[in-house]
């Protein structure tokens, strides 16, 4: 089967799959007690304050037609605005994206060219250092949760060192962005990295790496063209489950730094009940979600077609 | 040393509250008297901490035993369906639930502040995996010659699922026990460190984290500590899980 076929066959689903966790997130954030017309209202709501809010909101017609409203504006990239600010949800998080799209690109940027690099020299010399600190750090790190792993680096770098500030509220320099990033890369960098190594060592075991090494084929082109793309096939798959993972953690992590990125929106938007945002988000994360397992699969399809 | 890792924190979140004292004297905000000094609102930091590890402990695994409890049988069910219609009915709504990024349907459902809601979203996260495994361990066991054989003798459908493909997921879910515990405490501690689903005073070692955090250059034990026994606790439970399955291999 072709790449384009392949291609084919995976859209509508992956079309559906944004529709019905668009449906679900909608559904779901309708399910939500308190709603934000009693949180406008302010400290010590009057009913007739709250249904008049309530009219102007739209808040009181049929959930029905609020759905189909709602639907109907996502089409056109109109996610509606928010309710405790009035700005559009558009602007507001186009205006968070750049932070968290910083954050989440760096982390890319480094997390792949290292996980490969360290999974290749553990695989090439088993047991050697490379390997062995990467299976140590790898069943340690994997499990610490971000917020605990900040809270130390921040205590012992900007704490008593002093060397790196510990939030980004005087603006995002490069000295800011280090410490979040190495907390954002500690858990992917070890499951990506034991991956790589587990595939290439599986690969450079194989019958048909040694059939062309005996039929004389040089040893780099052996391990870099042969081996390797079959190698990152697995790990390619498990790196979008890595967004997933880097979405919760750039949440936490902007959290922890103070960044205002679209992790700081969300949890806002929850602690106020603005719903608009709140869906707008979920929409963009379950979207980003998907598309990336799409882009994944292919790329595992690319590397190495087989189904 | 990984069993010292597990045990001083387990021991602490479990065993902490029986030991904690009633009296919850107020003293200065943030000093650095007494064993661990004081928290943001002058409570001392030591008794949070002991009081601060069970819910932790008890959330998680309770939701890890309740999503096995779940994901196991619609895994079964799905694999022994005799129409391929049932089965698909039972497998594609959970495609969509992978969707969803998990700590977002954490965040979602946490705001309900519905008792047990934490547990409800967590085993709604890994609800699809297990289901996932399950079924594909189970249909491996339930195409084999075994279960013809045993049809032919005319053993009961529940003994053929439960009895003897229910085993053989077992044997392979075990293996994953561990990753998911450890994933589970992940989840439930990130949740309170943002505060979904708890208040923002109960002693919590993630909400200690995040309430102390403005006083970290003041007194950094009362925002240290609960980070070391956090990290103490998943750290030691995935080094013991994964010894524990290394032996098993051999």
């Amino acid at each position: 089967m072709s790449l384009t076929k392949y291609a084919a066959r995976r859209l509508p689903l992956t079309l559906a799959q944004v529709v019905a966790v668009a449906s679900a997130v909608f559904l779901l954030v309708e399910l939500l007690p308190g709603d934000a017309a009693v949180v406008l209202a302010g400290d010590s709501p009057d009913p007739a304050r709250v249904a008049q809010i309530r009219a102007e909101l739209g808040l009181d017609r049929p959930l029905p037609e609020r759905f189909g409203a709602w639907m109907g504006g996502l089409l056109q990239f109109d996610l509606g605005a928010s309710i405790v600010s009035g700005r559009p949800v558009a602007d507001i998080v186009l205006d968070a994206l750049g932070p968290t799209a910083l954050l989440a690109g760096l982390t890319l940027a480094l997390l792949v060219p290292l996980a490969v690099v360290a999974g290749v020299r553990a695989a090439l010399r088993e047991g050697g250092l490379t390997d062995r600190t990467l299976t140590a750090a790898g069943v340690a790190l994997y499990s610490i949760p971000e917020f605990a792993l900040a809270i130390v680096l921040i205590t012992v770098f900007s704490g008593y060192l002093g060397w790196l500030p510990a939030t980004a509220i005087d603006g995002i320099g490069p000295a800011v962005l280090v410490l979040p990033l190495l907390v954002l890369l500690a858990r992917p960098l070890c499951s990506i990295g034991r991956l790589v190594r587990a595939g290439m060592i599986e690969a450079l075991a194989a019958g048909y790496t040694r059939h062309a090494l005996r039929l004389g084929v040089p040893r780099w082109r052996v391990r870099y063209a042969h081996a390797l793309p079959n190698a990152l096939a697995p790990a390619v798959q498990q790196l979008a489950r890595t967004t997933d993972w880097l979405l919760g953690g750039v949440v936490v992590v902007e959290a922890v730094f103070v960044i205002p990125g679209l992790g700081t929106v969300l949890v806002d938007a929850v602690a106020d009940r603005d719903l608009p945002v709140i869906q707008g988000l979920a929409v963009l994360f379950a979207t980003t979600t998907v598309l990336v397992n799409l882009a994944a699969d292919l790329a595992a399809f690319r590397l190495a077609p087989r189904a | 040393m990984r069993w010292l890792l597990l045990a001083v924190p387990s021991l602490l979140a479990l065993a902490g509250p029986w030991f904690a004292d009633d009296d919850t004297g107020r003293a200065a905000a943030f000093s650095t008297e007494g064993l661990l000094g004081t928290d943001f609102a002058g409570r001392d930091v030591w008794q949070q901490v002991l009081l601060g590890g069970q819910d932790l402990v008890l959330v998680a695994v309770l939701a890890t035993a309740g999503a096995y409890a779940l994901a196991v049988p619609w895994g079964l069910l799905a694999a022994t369906a005799r129409r391929r219609i049932a089965d698909e009915l039972l497998m594609r709504p959970l495609d969509l639930l992978l969707a969803v990024p998990s700590l977002l349907l954490l965040i979602l459902l946490g705001t309900t502040r519905a008792g047990g809601v934490l547990v409800w979203a967590i085993i709604l996260i890994h609800l699809p995996d297990i289901a996932r495994v399950s079924r594909a361990t189970a249909l491996e066991a339930a195409n084999g010659t075994v279960v013809e054989a045993m049809r032919l003798q005319g053993e009961s459908r529940w003994r053929v699922t439960v009895d003897f493909v229910g085993r053989s997921v077992l044997r392979t879910l075990a293996t994953d026990v561990g990753t998911r515990l450890t994933g589970t405490l992940y989840l439930v501690a990130a949740a309170a460190f943002l505060g979904v689903g708890v208040s923002p005073d109960t002693a919590d070692w993630a909400v200690m984290i995040d309430r102390n955090r403005t006083g970290l250059f003041l007194n950094p034990w009362a925002v240290l500590a609960p980070a070391l026994l956090i990290i103490m606790l998943t750290v030691g439970l995935n080094l013991a899980f994964d010894r524990a399955l290394r032996t098993r291999e051999r």
